[in-house]
């Protein structure tokens, strides 16, 4: 039978320490991608990863028979980001190598693809952190409303205003990224920048 | 699913950028080297617990006070079933147990006042009111925590702790020595109201020099300017 991540976490609460490495098992892939998410870094990721789940151990007394363990290690993760960001306060960079196997069989098309992507990427980036860590929880993390609400602590109407700000923030950044991209061929063809 | 409601909530001409997110792949873990980072720190932690364990005296103050409890009601059960009804030997039974109790109440102080957080150094300080003649080693550890503790509430409940054992020449050395490097003057002040209450003469140089030190914050300065005062009055 397969226990709970709650009732893990309550065991490794009460003392039994071993099982926090089936929630580590669990999760790790999960916060290893919320961090290269938001730092662009994979080496920063990993490193943030495992402070988490020291101080998952570390706090592990605080965490309550009501607690949900979704939102209590995201709470953690979360620290442990805002710590990160205040002690390298330098924006994050794009050092990841997308390698996704495309199977469009025309070049073009597989190129612009590309190119739209790592725009898009950069433009996440390029978000101030809280937008972008609000994006990422909510489009990536399958976290609820009701959680995310949680763990900033305000309430649902809250988040879903904020996403939509974030979004189009988002869009602006990545029209600014396309029309920077295409000021080549807008001064001969002038046209307009393409814009979602 | 989740992911759904956050689309579904969104204007139209949002929702294709939404959609595009998905392009941006999520990074793979190489689980296995994290895994083995993970271990090794779950390791480290076990190391630390048993080397905690392995020690005689617990780390954590409550698990401290238990045991101590544990052992003065171990010693008075002990202590009466053993009793002979002689009334000479009840009393050096008593004198005996009351020394037992003395120690022990010495090695929470001790033990507390060593403890990272200031809660439990303050608890300390307060513990060691209780012990009616310490030995050298809590003194020194009053003193120690008046002259070197970061919190200044800490210093502060020292210095009231070390009051009744202010007849001792170490005390008064050790608190005219604390007098010259405090710089809190909270601190600096109850140091000199200690002083001008012992009537430490020696002390009269420092306190003129902190009432003409501009340094110093202006309360302190009058409060040593008062204090040179009573001594020259008491003098006269």
């Amino acid at each position: 039978m397969q226990h709970t991540d709650e009732r893990l976490m309550l065991s490794v609460r009460d003392g039994d320490v071993r099982k926090l490495g089936l929630l580590f098992d669990r999760h790790h892939q999960r916060l290893f991608s919320f961090f290269c998410r938001l730092t662009g870094n994979r080496t920063v990721a990993e490193d943030l990863v495992q402070d988490v789940f020291f101080r998952i151990l570390k706090y592990r007394k605080s965490f309550r028979e009501d607690s949900r363990f979704n939102t209590w290690m995201f709470q953690i993760a979360r620290n442990v980001r805002t710590d990160f960001f205040r002690k390298h306060p330098a924006e994050p960079s794009l050092q990841i190598d997308f390698d996704v196997a495309d199977r469009s069989p025309f070049p073009n098309q597989k190129l612009e693809r590309e190119q739209e992507r790592e725009k898009l990427n950069r433009a996440l980036l390029e978000l101030p952190s809280d937008k972008r860590e609000l994006l990422v929880l909510a489009r990536y993390q399958e976290l609820r409303y009701d959680e995310i609400a949680e763990l900033l602590n305000v309430d649902v109407g809250t988040v879903k205003v904020r996403v939509h700000r974030a979004m189009k923030q988002l869009r602006e950044i990545f029209n600014k990224l396309s029309c920077e991209k295409n000021k080549c061929t807008r001064k001969t063809s002038e046209t307009s920048c393409p814009t979602i | 699913m989740h992911e759904e409601d956050f689309r579904n909530e969104l204007p139209d001409d949002l929702r294709s950028l939404w959609e595009k997110l998905d392009s941006i792949p999520g990074e793979t873990a190489d689980s296995a080297a994290m895994k083995i980072r993970f271990n090794a720190m779950l390791d480290a932690y076990h190391e630390t617990v048993d080397r905690s364990r392995r020690a005689w005296w617990p780390l954590r103050p409550a698990v401290q006070f238990v045991i101590a409890v544990l052992i003065l009601a171990a010693g008075v059960t002990i202590g009466r079933y053993f009793a002979p009804s002689r009334p000479q030997q009840q009393s050096a039974d008593l004198i005996q147990l009351r020394r037992e109790v003395g120690d022990l109440r010495e090695i929470v102080a001790l033990s507390l006042m060593q403890q990272q957080s200031a809660t439990d150094r303050l608890r300390g300080v307060s513990w060691s009111n209780q012990i009616d003649e310490p030995d050298g080693k809590v003194l020194s550890a009053l003193l120690d925590t008046l002259m070197h503790d970061p919190n200044v509430n800490v210093r502060l409940a020292s210095i009231d702790a070390l009051r009744r054992f202010g007849e001792r020449q170490v005390v008064r050395r050790g608190a005219l020595q604390a007098l010259t490097r405090q710089q809190s003057p909270l601190v600096q002040i109850a140091l000199i109201d200690f002083m001008v209450e012992l009537q430490e003469k020696d002390c009269v140089g420092t306190l003129e020099k902190l009432a003409q030190d501009d340094h110093v914050d202006e309360t302190v300065r009058k409060r040593a300017a008062l204090g040179v005062q009573d001594f020259q009055q008491r003098q006269q």
